[in-house]
Formats: structure tokens, sequence, C-alpha cells
């Protein structure tokens, strides 16, 4: 056999008007799910694949059971098999799925607990398309675009940059802060005498009166500090280092990076500001992404352009004109949420 | 939006309840959505769901149609972004692939409607159940490889699949259904 072995042997195209209407009983429809599940798996042996035949020619509703399996193979699954990288489309869709199923979750929570009366329906913002569900249920969010500052309890001032969140915990003997996605910007109140920590999931910061930036990227946590020091703890093995002013650093579960002298633009952000000294086109419209609630797709090969310049991040497409001049390349708008930047197309020559 | 309660006398009709919370839900979505077209849509497509199917107990008060109304857009507004995540998530994977690489216009649509209709099956299955079968129907991973990737057993794995390919063809059997009962004069 050749091929698929699932789709061997089998009568092609749709199931046929059947000599009664309707599917099948269930119990055969599940045991042709089974043989497909098992002759997709690599590992059918030669009896059972003889078998699989066998059940197949010893009744019609069997064959009409496995027409089932032949009309999804061929009308859902082939054009995905056939598409240009099956396994990176797979992997969206995965990322798709998970999205839909936490919106799914936050929804039900939040109608129940509406339904009781605690919460009311008024708590929703927006939201970036691509989802952003740890931010829903947060205390304090900052949506695609926005940048929020807010002042706790103890008079400590947070600034939240776009797609952030964070939840703040103030009761217990912590001024505790959980950053649960994005970026913050803290400044602490002095005066009151709970430790100040802020939590993400590679570990605990402790400020020691202070002025400095947390931010989440994939698997670890970004610091800058500008004033006063930080203590990292890490949560895996409880690492500890003091990061002083003047110096960021990045760490995980187990590690703490060294620290690098601090980069001022990375604060410039609470005020609106994209301050580029030398960045990359790639960093600066990973930047960027951050306040556009769309996608903004990047050629490659003008990504590892230089740019100077300082971009306002409360206004996207100003920015991205801006950037157009500054690294002289071409906005193209596929779709309206979609902003696709690339090389400029060459010169026209001056007709003769 | 005041919290006070605003009682309904009598039962509102479609209309009463149109003019009454049609340009707030527009607003609400239009908040949620980024976009004043697609805010538009939503916004009919929810007036016209509550004509076809009007809710099962009826509203005593504006405070509770808005609530049923928010529901029921907020179900719309996580559809639509499922459908515009997996138009994106195609337009990467194409955005991946040489610049020469073009595929026509009717086959991008082909592979675009399959990748709508197979999420919304998957999404009614156990994750693991929905990934086990991306990854073996779709990648043609082995249901080795597969098991290995989700940390289960390959007779798991081959259950995984069987299950949803069974919704699959549960879903084609309706549609078969349907274009015949169209078809029947």
């Amino acid at each position: 056999m050749s091929g698929s072995p699932a789709m061997a042997a089998a009568p092609a195209g749709r199931p046929q008007r059947a000599d009664d209407a309707g599917p099948p009983p269930h119990d055969i429809m599940e045991r042709a799910a089974q043989w497909y599940a098992l002759l997709v798996s690599g590992e059918a042996s030669a009896a059972e694949r003889a078998q699989w035949q066998a059940w197949l020619a010893s009744h019609p509703h069997h064959r009409r059971a496995w027409a089932y399996v032949e009309s999804v193979s061929q009308r859902v699954l082939a054009p995905l098999q056939n598409s240009p990288d099956p396994r990176l489309l797979a992997d969206r869709m995965r990322a798709v799925d998970a999205r839909t199923r936490a919106r799914r979750r936050a929804l039900a929570a939040i109608g129940a607990l509406a339904g009781t009366g605690l919460l009311g329906w008024a708590g929703w913002s927006r939201t970036p398309l691509g989802g952003l569900m740890a931010s829903w249920t947060a205390d304090y969010r900052a949506g695609v675009g926005d940048i929020r500052a807010f002042t706790l309890q103890d008079g400590s001032r947070i600034w939240l940059n776009a797609a952030s969140a964070a939840d703040v915990d103030m009761d217990g003997g912590l001024r505790r802060v959980v950053l649960a996605a994005g970026e913050i910007l803290v400044s602490t109140r002095h005066g009151d005498p709970r430790p100040f920590v802020v939590d993400t999931p590679q570990g605990r910061l402790r400020a020691l009166g202070t002025r400095f930036t947390v931010r989440r990227e994939p698997g670890r946590t970004f610091l800058a500090v500008y004033e006063g020091a930080v203590e990292i703890r890490t949560a895996g093995n409880a690492t500890a280092g003091v990061i002083p002013a003047g110096r960021q650093a990045r760490f995980g579960p187990d590690r703490i990076d060294a620290a690098a002298p601090v980069d001022p633009a990375r604060e410039a952000w609470a005020r609106g500001e994209l301050i580029a000294w030398d960045l990359s086109l790639a960093e600066i419209v990973d930047e960027l992404g951050r306040y556009y609630p769309g996608h903004i797709s990047l050629a490659p090969d003008v990504a590892q352009r230089r740019v100077f310049g300082t971009f306002p991040l409360r206004d996207v497409d100003g920015a991205l004109a801006m950037l157009a001049e500054a690294a002289s390349v071409r906005l193209r708008r596929p779709l309206p949420w979609w902003i696709s930047i690339e090389a400029r197309p060459a010169a026209v020559p001056p007709r003769s | 939006m005041s919290a006070s309660p605003f009682p309904y006398l009598s039962p509102p009709s479609v209309g009463l309840l149109y003019t009454d919370h049609h340009a707030w839900l527009r607003t609400w979505l239009q908040r949620r959505l980024g976009n004043a077209a697609d805010a538009a849509d939503l916004a009919h497509e929810a007036f016209l769901r509550l004509i076809l199917k009007p809710a099962p107990h009826g509203f005593d008060s504006k405070l509770e149609a808005r609530a049923y109304l928010r529901a029921m857009a907020q179900g719309m507004c996580i559809y639509l972004w499922r459908r515009r995540e997996i138009e994106q998530a195609w337009l990467d994977t194409l955005a991946a692939q040489p610049a020469d690489f073009a595929p026509s216009a009717e086959r991008q649509a082909i592979v675009l409607e399959a990748l709508q209709e197979i999420a919304a099956l998957l999404s009614e299955l156990p994750p693991k159940a929905a990934q086990a079968f991306l990854m073996s129907a779709v990648c043609g991973m082995t249901a080795a490889e597969v098991g290995q990737e989700l940390g289960v057993s390959s007779r798991m794995v081959r259950k995984y699949v069987a299950q949803a390919m069974l919704r699959c063809m549960q879903a084609q059997a309706m549609q078969t259904a349907a274009a015949l009962r169209q078809a029947a004069p």
C-alpha cells in the first residue's frame, strides 16, 4: 500500500446517499475512528491492517462509517497537510485554541461572580487581539496602547506599560505586587515599615527604597533599577543578589545574569516615549507592537536596520510614519489591522 | 452605566430592547474590539439572535437585559477573536515562506475554511486530545512522537486521536444530513 495508510482501499469521495438516511450506528462510527487512530499511529502491524480490511469488507455499515473518515480526511485534513508548513500552522492553532479556552474560562468565571452580584459587569476593559488573559482578572491593567499610572494604598506609585497587568495585596505583612503580564515601573513610598515586593514566576524582587522597572519576558524577568536598590530572590533555588541603582539584570528561576549599566530609555515609556538609541528595527517593532492592537509584520531584510530617534508611544500610527522615514522603509496595510513593514522598492529610473 | 435596576413594568418587546440598549451595546463592543465596523456588525447580530431565540425568562429590568446582552456579546467576541487569530496564524505561516511562494486565492480560501472548521471542533475536545489530533492528523507525527511531546503513552494518543476523529465524523454527518435535507424537494 502506498501513500497515507489510512486512505488506502476505501472508496473516495463524500458519503453516498445511503440505503437508509443518516450515519451508521454510533458504535460503528466509533470503531471506524479507532481504526483511523491505529492506522495513523505508525504502530499498525500487518495483521492489524488485514483485520481492518476484513472489518471493512464485512458489512456495508462499516464501509459507510469509513466513508466519513475519508470525507473528513479529504475535505478538512488534506488541505492542512498540504499547506507549506503544517507544523508551524499546527503550533499556531494550538496557541489560538489555548487562548480561546482561557477566554471562555474567564467568561464563565466572571459570569458566575456576576450572578452572585459580587462583581457586576463593569470590570471588562479592552484587551489586545492576541489575548492577554491574566490581565482580565488582574486588579490593575493597561490594555494595548495604554500606559496607566496608579497610586497604591500606601502612597507608592506604579505605572503599567501597555498590555500589562498586576495584582496588588496590601493586607498582609507585605506590600505585594504580582506582575501578571508585561512591564511595571515602581516608585515606592518611604515610611511604610512593611517590605515592598514584586513577584514574577521567576522570583521575588524586594525594594530597598527605590524606583525600578520589572518586565516579564518568556521564562525570565528583566529588572532595571534607577534609584535605591532591589534584592532578587529566585523562585527555583532562592539565589539572592542585589542590583544597585544604575544597573539592570535578567533572571530566571535558577540564576541571575550579570548586571549591566541601565539604559535610561527603558524608563521613558512611563512618559509615553520610546527612545531609540541605535536599536534595530526589530527591537522597535517589538516594542511598538505592545501599543498596537493589530499585527505588525516586519520583512526580515530590513529587520536589522539601526534606528535613532524618539517615538510617541501613544500614537503608534504617527510613530510608524516617523519610523518609515528614519529607517527608510515602506508601510503597507494588507488588512485593516495588519501593518507590514518592508524595504522601499528601488527607485524607478527616469524615462529618457 | 448606573447601577439602579430600571425595572420593566411589562415584558419588553425586541423593539423596545433595541431602543434601550442598541447604542449602549455598540459602544461597549467598540471598547472591547477597538473597531467601529466590527462593533456595529456584532451589535446587530446580537439583536438578531435575540429575535430568533429570545431569553428564556424575559427581562424584568434594564440591568438584567444588559447583563444578558453583554454575556451574549462576550461570547460573540470570543468567536470573532478566534476567527481573526486563525486568519493571522495562516498569514504568519505564509509570511514565513520564501517570497516566491504564493498559493492561489482559492487554495488559500480552502485552507482557511479547513482551519476554521477544525478549530471549532477541537475547541470542544479536551486540550490534550485537540493537540494530539493536530500533531497526528495534520503534522503526520507517529503516536510515539506525539506521546513523548504530551507526556502520555502512545495508547493514550490513539485514544485521543480516535476521540477527535469521531467528533469530526459526527460533524461531517450532520453537514451531510443538512445538505441532503436541503436537496430534498
